[in-house]
């Protein structure tokens, strides 16, 4: 068996694992529910007001210890103590939580009084003291030693969050028995940080993606293109750019960009022209284009979870700053290949024939059946709002409903789903959730938050250029996955932010901060993979050169425009 | 034995080693095999489910790629086959070798960004030992002529 499809096998069974634990937790927590009569009531939350679930409330007697109510916060922060016989003289209220100093208060004569005649009390809300552990640091190290392994290739993506989450575990589990602030969190307690509607979304578009690039519609459109230019550089290279841009807005960028680089090596050889003159500018508008929709790139697809933003709310507020960014690289491209674009030395009528062979949709019924089905998509996407239609439902009706209708090989399809990448964000998603837990997270809000205080502008700014920076050289999904509770932050505390515009702000410099290096994005890791296997290579040095002036105008446009719609 | 093999993978590095099989293939009156191999290796660390789909896509490139090369020597008044082949680069250059018993295997020096692809003088220097041991082709290199 391939290596890949002995890694897709053991991250299918990974990844279902993970669905079961999951729907057994539900189970549990569903079953705790206490009744009672009369009930004080409250809610912890965290120093950057973030509701806190999982803290344990109890009320004790205050000369003896014993523990007369108790109850866990819930995930909205809420709790609520069943009060049943007589209280004692001085009951106190501790509440108590992992990574948090342990809260006490004494309960007033006045609410004793209250409880005694048999009414409910509700208090204030409690914030608790965050605690630095060892956890901290371990938590911390271990996500920071996963970026690394991601950034120097040396294992696997999956891979790499798969050890930092066995490191956690280990720490948690074992750690703790030798000393007590090693530990960071459960099993339990770290399935609560994946994002289910993340991972169905993701599935549900692999199955569409592998369902459509059979067709062979992308070589076909990029012949076309060729045809409509009439061979010309200087008019096919924004039309190539355009069909790579809308392809990533509804594709994820990896994909695309494995199907229009073949095609397009091709054409350029057919041209007689250094292929790079089309792939370099083709890869940087699949990572521009890609931020306009929801589902274009995958950090995207984890912004809109944890934001609440829909694909409509991505539409309007970015399109025209990706259309604008969008422009700047078209200019921009046709001016740095402006020698390899005026080069051409004429079609090779041999070469040309073979490719027009070669470049018919494969599978004309399938391709109707696929537009049908995607039209229906899109439309549920952009409709699915106003009835409250999550879009991984939406992914997954309309990835079941190709399946029903075109009746592929199922075990082709099974095998397309690229399974180690669920696996990677389920992964992912426990690493970050370690040092959330743990307050680093919090921590880089709280600074954050006090650097841009109550500018807006200050923390768009911010937001946009520090993610697009640091997207050069961090994998920008784990950042974005790290980052997303901070703009969350930022989004209630900052005055005017309530518009979500920081995540947009997240959404642009994450994605197009990518077009800044190779390692800056996977497409761009791909991409320069078919390239060189055609012989030519794109150097590190290279794509630097090439890519940072095309970061610089394709995040300052976007980033125009996302002050003209916020400010 | 009959016949050379020339191991492509297009581009301007490649263009030496073309030229250099066509004249070899003049001289000596041997057909000549222009070979190209799919290697999805660079895939390992980053999308692995479309390996399928993305090796058909690379089998076309590599048969343009080929036909170049081809539509090259033909040009020159030679008459080239071509063969696209799927795996480890070296053991599929072998393998044709042994397939055609070919008495030449012409290889370029591709350098890249990539340990792995990089043909070090010592790399091909064992490269080359290697061809001759298991398929009894003389190796030819563009800027040397047959080594010793």
């Amino acid at each position: 068996m391939r290596p890949a499809a002995r890694m897709a096998r053991l991250s299918l069974i990974v990844l279902f694992a993970f669905i079961a634990a999951a729907g057994w937790q539900y189970a549990v927590a569903a079953s705790q529910s206490t009744p009672g009569d009369q009930f004080l009531m409250g809610r912890v939350l965290d120093p950057q007001d973030t509701p806190l679930e999982g803290a344990a409330i109890r009320l004790v007697d205050g000369q003896s210890g014993e523990v007369i109510a108790e109850a866990l916060s819930q995930p909205d922060g809420r709790y609520a103590l069943p009060i049943t016989g007589d209280l004692p003289q001085d009951p106190l209220l501790m509440i108590e939580r992992d990574h948090y100093k342990i809260f006490g208060q004494e309960l007033g004569r006045d609410l004793l009084g209250v409880l005694a005649q048999g009414g409910t009390i509700s208090l204030p809300s409690i914030t608790l003291e965050r605690q630095i552990t060892a956890a901290f640091w371990i938590a911390t190290l271990v996500f920071v030693l996963v970026l690394v392994l991601i950034a120097t290739g040396l294992f696997h993506n999956t891979l790499a969050t798969l050890i930092g989450v066995t490191l956690i575990y280990a720490v948690s589990y074992i750690g703790e028995h030798l000393h007590e602030g090693l530990y960071i969190f459960d099993f339990q307690r770290s399935l609560h940080y994946i994002d289910w509607n993340v991972i169905f979304l993701i599935m549900g578009m692999m199955i569409v993606i592998a369902v459509v690039e059979e067709t062979g519609i992308f070589q076909w459109l990029a012949f076309f293109a060729y045809r409509i230019s009439g061979g010309r550089p200087y008019i096919l290279l924004p039309i190539l750019m355009l069909i790579t841009g809308v392809a990533s807005a509804f594709l994820d960028n990896v994909t695309t960009m494995l199907l229009m680089t073949p095609i397009t090596v091709q054409i350029a050889l057919v041209l007689g022209i250094d292929p790079l003159a089309f792939i370099l500018p083709e890869v940087m508008a699949s990572n521009v284009v890609g931020v306009s929709t929801l589902i274009g790139t995958p950090t995207n697809i984890l912004i809109g979870s944890f934001g609440q933003i829909s694909f409509n709310g991505f539409l309007i507020n970015l399109t025209p700053g990706v259309l604008l960014a969008f422009v700047g690289l078209i200019l921009y491209s046709a001016y740095i290949y402006r020698k390899d674009l005026g080069g051409s030395q004429g079609a090779s009528e041999l070469l040309l024939e073979r490719l027009s062979e070669r470049s018919r949709i494969q599978q004309p019924e399938d391709l109707k059946k696929a537009g049908v089905v995607g039209a229906g998509m899109i439309l549920l996407f952009i409709l699915g709002e106003r009835f409250h239609l999550l879009p991984a439902v939406t992914a997954i009706m309309g990835a079941t409903a190709l399946l029903v209708w075109i009746r592929p090989d199922i075990e082709k399809m099974i095998e397309a789903v690229d399974w180690t990448t669920l696996v990677f964000f389920l992964a992912l998603f426990i690493t970050v959730g370690a040092i959330q837990e743990v307050g680093l997270i919090g921590m880089i809000a709280a600074l954050v938050g006090r650097v841009v205080g109550d500018s807006l502008l200050l923390a768009m700014l911010g937001v946009t250029w520090l993610s697009a920076l640091l997207s050069m050289v961090i994998a920008n999904i784990p950042f974005t996955a790290a980052m997303l509770p901070v703009v969350g932050f930022l989004t209630r505390t900052v005055p005017g932010a309530g518009s979500k515009a920081l995540y947009f702000c997240l959404s642009v410099g994450s994605a197009m901060g990518g077009n800044g290096s190779l390692i800056g994005a996977s497409a761009n890791m791909v991409t320069a993979g078919i390239s060189e296997s055609a012989g030519y290579p794109i150097s590190y040095a290279y794509f630097f050169k090439k890519g940072l002036p095309a970061l610089l105008i394709t995040v300052g446009l976007a980033f125009a425009w996302l002050l003209i719609r916020f400010l | 034995m009959s016949g050379i093999v020339c191991a492509i993978r297009g581009g301007p590095t490649s263009q030496p080693t073309i030229e250099r099989a066509i004249a070899l293939a003049k001289e000596t009156q041997l057909p000549l095999h222009f070979l190209y191999v799919v290697n999805l290796d660079f895939l390992t660390y980053s999308e692995s489910s479309r390996v399928r789909h993305l090796s058909e896509e690379m089998h076309e490139m590599g048969e343009l790629i080929v036909l170049s090369a081809q539509e090259k020597a033909a040009a020159e008044g030679v008459e080239a086959h071509g063969e696209v082949r799927h795996g480890s680069v070296g053991e599929e250059i072998i393998n044709l070798c042994r397939d055609l018993q070919a008495e030449y295997a012409v290889l370029g020096r591709p350098g890249g960004e990539r340990e792995e692809d990089v043909f070090t003088r010592e790399r091909l220097q064992r490269f080359m030992g290697e061809i001759r041991q298991e398929s009894g082709a003389e190796v030819v290199l563009p800027e040397e002529g047959p080594a010793t």
